[in-house]
């Protein structure tokens, strides 16, 4: 008899007809092993009540809703309200997959449900750490909207708990705790001193240590700054004493996120009246701001320029203080940044130094900003321009004649002229005061004619004549001034036998 | 050197005419009159080429200014311009989390005890990771276990190992039970 007959005959009789006995035992085998895996995962898993099925699938966000998270919003409700702890956190943690998809979570929807009370309840659940995680990630991603959004977990109690839970045991609760608050405070001045008022601040402070890592510091750090951010009214200044030690010592980390986010929260500190700059010049944190504007990486340069950029609108005394501090010679690689806000900014900033004593104008020029500036003034973006002009403006005013002679001599009046055809009525009103300022400096030295014979040169006496004509009334009348004082008829006359 | 002698010669031309000029301009405003023998200029320093005059320009500011005393002009007013307002540049105020940040199970700076599953929802595989000393357990980037407990990972392999078993015995033991 044939081996194969007999084999196949055989073969009938098996549950699995037509395989061959090899792949057959295959199969059994692997279904053995993956039996025997499943059950002993479920066992581990079951003991912290999560669902095995969110392992072993892939679930796209769209494929969740509908295979691996069955419960519809209903359930969830129900779910929420009930007594079953398992049941809770399968609902939170559905809640929590739909509020964290990328694409337009429906917080509104979840809000409608009237579940946020009993989420900040299970914040309190001691027993199960899960159900307090993911109580609080859902929590956190719906006071991340709009400022209803925010209201609707305010006024579910989150604030108090959320507090509580920052010294929960468990790092990732008390991290996703900071990150609720930081929500919470980045709303605005109400909620960040509602936090304030509650307390929040020690333990806050308290999760900041060597060994805190890095994940959970660079969350710290962003609430830290909210709680500094906005105004009207500004921070409490006693909170603000309480932050300014901690932020400094983290505007030293090495990581950049947090270093970035440290700058940021002084320079909302330094966004205001002159006696908050006090606090923060105080701090003696100046030289590292200086230090970090020249950073390569943007996300540090950017708040460390802003920082500075406010602090040189104080006194002329905290202006020195970052001069002292080596803000002048970072400058001019700002002024001829690629990135325009950037230029604008330092521009900005020039301005303001430029705006102070004599003392201040000389120590400008002897770094050497007066060449980029007028650059920035000849090609630079508009709005930075603007900026320039109003940093010209205050050499003229503030500077002595000298000083004025030294801005003429950098070639700034060609550019400045040339501004004159810009749209922006304000923009021209200052460039006419400058001008008007720098005939004043001329009189003094019997110069006006000189000076008059180089705006013609330069094309700047037909546009400032052409401004006589200009739809703003100031503009006019300060365009019509100074061709009366100083371009008087006889004086006319010369320049057109010059021409 | 041209130009400048051009306007110098009409400068002299002009002379009588610039006295005449001067005596008008009086009625309007006090001047101190130039010495028009002198060839200060009012150009940028790039223009001229003659180094000497800069600097006799500037002697005679230094003697106008020590004339006057100290600075003439009065500062306006302060010239401080607040608050730029807050650009694009400016960090969120708010952030929401999602799904996938969850790996970050090393950053919490426990001790792996042993990985209990596998998973690539989010694209790259991680693991679930049981940590020491702690009930707790959670997402970790398989690339980031590799390296950081080579040991723990290559136990999760082996355990999930599926082998080709004995397949000369078992094959040998069908055959005898066929062959009887």
């Amino acid at each position: 008899m044939p081996v194969v007959h007999e084999h196949s005959e055989r073969m009938k009789k098996f549950k699995n007809k037509g395989k061959d006995t090899a792949a057959l035992r295959r199969q059994r085998v692997e279904v053995n092993i993956e039996l025997r895996k499943a059950k002993k995962d479920e066992q581990i898993l079951k003991r912290r009540s999560i669902s095995i099925v969110s392992l072993e699938k892939s679930p796209s966000p769209a494929e969740e809703k509908n295979t691996i998270a069955p419960l519809s919003l209903e359930e969830i409700v129900e779910a929420v309200n009930g007594s079953n702890t398992s049941l809770q956190l399968q609902a939170t943690q559905a809640a929590r997959r739909i509020l964290s998809r990328q694409k337009d979570p429906p917080l509104n929807q979840i809000i409608e449900l009237g579940i946020i009370p009993r989420l900040v309840e299970f914040l309190s659940r001691t027993d199960n750490a899960t159900l307090q995680f993911e109580a609080a990630w859902a929590l956190t991603n719906i006071a991340s909207g709009t400022s209803e959004h925010t209201r609707a977990v305010v006024e579910g109690g989150a604030i108090p708990a959320f507090i509580s839970l920052l010294s929960s045991p468990h790092m990732h609760i008390s991290e996703q705790s900071v990150w609720a608050l930081g929500n919470i405070a980045g709303d605005g001045p109400l909620y960040r001193d509602a936090l304030i008022n509650c307390n929040v601040i020690p333990p806050l402070l308290a999760l900041v240590s060597p060994v805190t890592p890095v994940g959970f510091l660079r969350n710290i750090t962003w609430t830290l700054s909210n709680l500094c951010r906005n105004k009207n009214p500004y921070p409490p200044l006693q909170a603000v004493r309480q932050l300014l030690p901690v932020i400094t010592c983290l505007l030293e980390h090495k990581d950049k996120d947090i270093v970035s986010d440290s700058c940021w929260a002084v320079s909302y500190l330094t966004d205001g009246s002159n006696d908050r700059i006090q606090i923060v010049v105080d701090t003696g944190i100046l030289p590292r701001l200086v230090e970090l504007m020249g950073s390569p990486e943007m996300i540090i340069m950017t708040p460390a320029l802003r920082a500075i950029g406010n602090v040189v609108t104080g006194t002329d005394e905290q202006t020195q203080a970052a001069i002292d501090a080596g803000v002048l010679p970072v400058l001019p690689l700002l002024l001829r940044h690629t990135k325009p806000a950037i230029q604008k900014e330092a521009a900005w900033a020039l301005s303001n130094i430029a705006a102070g004593p004599c003392q201040q104008i000389q120590q400008l020029i002897t770094c050497g900003l007066l060449q980029p500036l007028v650059e920035l003034l000849d090609k630079g973006d508009f709005k930075a321009q603007k900026e320039a002009v109003w940093a010209v403006a205050n050499l003229t005013t503030g500077g002595t004649v000298e000083q004025v002679v030294e801005l003429v001599q950098s070639g700034v009046l060609k550019p400045l002229l040339n501004l004159l055809l810009a749209k922006d009525s304000k923009t021209i009103l200052v460039i006419l005061d400058s001008i008007s300022n720098l005939f004043l400096a001329a009189e003094k030295l019997g110069e006006t004619e000189r000076l008059c014979l180089l705006v013609e040169e330069l094309d700047g006496l037909e546009k400032i004549e052409a401004l006589q004509t200009h739809d703003n009334n100031m503009v006019y009348r300060a365009a019509l001034n100074i061709i009366e004082k100083y371009f008087s008829g006889e004086v006319r006359e010369l320049l057109l036998l010059l021409i | 050197m041209g130009k400048k002698s051009k306007r110098t010669a009409d400068s002299s031309s002009s002379e009588d005419e610039e006295e005449y000029v001067v005596e008008k301009v009086l009625d309007r405003r006090v001047v101190k009159v130039s010495d028009p023998q002198e060839h200060n200029t009012w150009e940028p320093e790039k223009n001229l080429d003659c180094p000497e005059l800069i600097s006799e320009f500037m002697k005679k500011y230094k003697k106008m200014k020590e004339g006057d005393g100290n600075k003439a002009r009065e500062k306006a007013e302060s010239g401080k311009r607040k608050g730029l307002p807050a650009s694009a540049e400016d960090i969120k105020a708010k952030k929401k989390r999602e799904s996938n940040d969850i790996a970050r199970g090393f950053e919490r700076g426990l001790e792996p005890e042993k990985i209990i599953g596998a998973t690539d929802s989010c694209g790259d595989l991680m693991f679930l990771m049981k940590w020491k000393d702690t009930d707790e357990a959670d997402l970790v980037l398989a690339k980031e276990a590799n390296l950081k407990c080579p040991q723990i990972v290559i136990a999760f392999y082996e355990e999930r190992l599926t082998w080709h078993a004995y397949p000369e015995d078992t094959d040998s033991k069908e055959r005898e039970a066929a062959k009887s």
